[in-house]
């Protein structure tokens, strides 16, 4: 597999000696480029943990990460691979959290061309990029609004914009529909499998919302620090 | 890359607005009290500039009649005068008193000084010098009196036939100009009962009233109430000469102490203003520190409330110095307003001081640099916490 994100044997220990936790334990997933898979589980089962090692956030303990083409992270290695994991999560992650945290003075248009401007584009080539984007996810006419004067709805499309405005190979979606009832919660899974499919950004969606879970057509379930994958439902939206 | 400070100052800027106002209130007071300090030097210089002396003659062993009590002889001039060097001598009188106009009393500084002498004011604002030998007056503006007004010295009453500005003694008292000879009997006068109780006191001594001795009396009587003294002689120095000189040989033959315009002016700055410039600094200290921990406090409590937006920020790879930088540009753009704000309050109320108040633009600049590194050294504990906040609490769990 070349490229979407690939995870094998991945372990997070927190502590040490007698009070050592092994929050997540030889954890493997292989998301495609385009796919949408969900990661369920209960509470302290170990998905924020394991969101915040592909995010580069905290380092794993143990095992070996692949985003594309590149190794990022490899224990066996030296652990990850560049020093600069503030340019690796600009570049190449993208985030949607559970409630939108847009930045609130900044424009809808800036939010999302913030990310490009970061990376070192022209601020003029990074509102481009942002408007192309809010047209995708249909919310170009708020381009110029506050974030305070958006919907609950349009706010999630623009952070999902934003999570896309660097081109990433994966997005990590943080309970994105949780603040959102059934038909808001629905159109934002449509809206991820869209991008997905549009920009083939493979797309890792932890929830615990039971509305959204049949329109997967992976699941990893995770208990106790471990995954197991299994087929979902892969409903339609309609 | 868009500023991010300038888009944060410009979301909330009600409320950076006021604060800024705020702290601009306090560095006006700041500035004002600097410009208090710089207004009593000024009055001191101007206070020498206005007397048109190049030397001081006073009582030997003082300080000069700024300072503390000086008096001598008022013939003492006539001896200056013939010395080498001195072009004009002069008398002049300094008495701090209440001056009465109706009901109403200005605590003002009443100079005696000699017509077309030094001591003489320099320049008029309105109205004319005096012509008269006696019971004419010229005030300063500051005094509130108008031309033509009468206004009561003792027990005489003085007609204000010239305005002035900017004459004030070392006190900040307005000055009131009268003649000499005015001057010595004011200052010297006594009460009517106090002259007959001395008379009294004169005709019952035996010595002094003695029956074979026709007038000696009268002659007692007349000496106890005319005053020969004054403060001090004012003296010009000729063409050719210097002061320092000058004054030298005075004191080596006169047995006076002279001060040139470089003694007299470290005696008025250096001694009288020194304690009130200890005072106003302790005051620029207090208020500094006051400011400091104004712009600290409320940029650490504007960043704590963006804590989150941080750690997204963060989280989406944005550099630790840009996320710095944020906080001191808004630090200083805080402290830009306030310095702003402070120029022109004090601006607008130095002239409602009673005393000079006196703004100088070298110090305005150098409390906007004062004012920009306290604000950059404040900003520290919000940039501090800033980026001690952790990236990963943006993703939660």
């Amino acid at each position: 597999m070349d490229d979407g994100i690939h995870i094998e044997g991945l372990s997070k220990r927190y502590g040490a000696g007698d009070t050592a936790v092994d929050a997540l334990k030889d954890v493997n997933m292989r998301i495609a480029p385009g796919e949408v898979v969900g990661l369920v589980g209960p509470s302290g089962s170990g998905k924020t943990t394991l969101l915040k090692c592909l995010g580069a956030v905290i380092e794993p303990t143990r095992g070996r990460m692949t985003l594309g083409s590149e190794v990022i992270y490899d224990s066996e290695q030296g652990g990850w691979k560049t020093p600069d994991l503030r340019a690796l999560r600009r570049d190449r992650i993208g985030f949607v959290f559970q409630a939108p945290y847009l930045i609130p003075f900044l424009d809808v248009t800036d939010n999302v061309a913030l990310l490009p401007m970061l990376a070192g584009r022209t601020n003029g080539a990074s509102r481009t990029r942002a408007l192309e984007l809010l047209q995708a996810l249909d919310v170009a006419h708020r381009a110029g609004a506050q974030p305070s004067e958006l919907s609950g709805g349009e706010q999630q499309r623009v952070s999902i914009a934003r999570a896309l405005a660097n081109q990433p190979p994966v997005i990590l979606a943080d309970e994105p529909t949780a603040p959102l009832d059934s038909q808001r919660a629905l159109a934002v899974m449509r809206i991820l499998n869209q991008m997905a499919n549009q920009y083939q950004t493979a797309i890792i969606v932890v929830t615990h919302d039971e509305k959204i879970i049949p329109t997967f057509k992976r699941i990893y379930h995770i208990r106790d620090g471990r995954t197991v994958e299994e087929a979902g439902e892969g409903r339609e939206i309609s | 890359m868009i500023s991010l400070a300038g888009r944060d100052i410009l979301h909330s800027w009600g409320k950076f607005v006021l604060t800024g106002v705020g702290l601009g209130l306090l560095i006006g007071a700041t500035l004002t009290m600097a410009g208090v300090y710089r207004g009593m030097v000024d009055d001191a210089r101007v206070l020498l500039t206005n007397s048109g002396a190049d030397i001081w003659v006073v009582q030997k062993d003082t300080q000069g009649p700024y300072a503390e009590s000086s008096s001598i002889r008022d013939d003492v001039y006539r001896g200056l005068l013939g010395m080498p060097g001195v072009a004009q001598a002069a008398n002049v009188t300094y008495l701090t008193m209440q001056v009465r106009h109706g009901a109403r009393e200005s605590r003002t500084m009443v100079v005696g000084f000699e017509q077309g002498q030094p001591g003489e004011p320099g320049y008029l604002v309105a109205g004319r010098r005096l012509l008269r030998g006696h019971f004419e007056a010229i005030a300063d503006v500051k005094t509130g009196f108008k031309l033509g007004e009468r206004i009561r010295i003792r027990r005489h009453d003085y007609e204000v036939v010239g305005l002035t500005r900017r004459m004030v003694s070392s006190g900040g008292d307005p000055m009131v100009f009268i003649p000499l000879k005015d001057a010595q009997e004011a200052q010297f006068l006594k009460d009517n009962d106090a002259i007959i109780a001395d008379r009294a006191r004169t005709a019952a001594n035996p010595a002094l009233n003695r029956p074979g001795v026709p007038g000696l009396l009268d002659a007692v009587t007349a000496s106890q109430t005319i005053n020969h003294s004054v403060n001090a002689v004012l003296v010009k120095v000729g063409a050719g000469d210097t002061a320092a000189n000058v004054a030298q040989e005075i004191r080596r033959w006169k047995h006076v102490q002279a001060y040139t315009r470089e003694q007299m002016e470290e005696i008025l700055i250096e001694k009288l203003v020194a304690t009130s410039a200890k005072q106003i600094g302790m005051f620029l200290a207090i208020l500094t520190v006051v400011s400091a921990a104004i712009v600290a406090f409320i940029i650490y409590t504007m960043t704590l409330g963006k804590i989150r937006e941080i750690a997204v920020l963060k989280l989406i790879g944005t550099r630790n110095r840009t996320i710095a930088g944020m906080i001191l540009q808004q630090a200083l753009g805080l402290g830009l307003i306030g310095f702003i704000v402070g120029k022109i309050s004090a601006t607008l109320w130095a002239p409602a001081f009673p005393k000079y108040v006196l703004l100088e633009t070298a110090d305005a600049m150098r409390a906007l640099a004062i004012v920009m590194v306290v604000c950059a050294l404040a900003s520290t504990l919000a940039i501090r916490a800033a980026l001690k906040v952790d990236p990963a609490t943006a993703i939660g769990g």
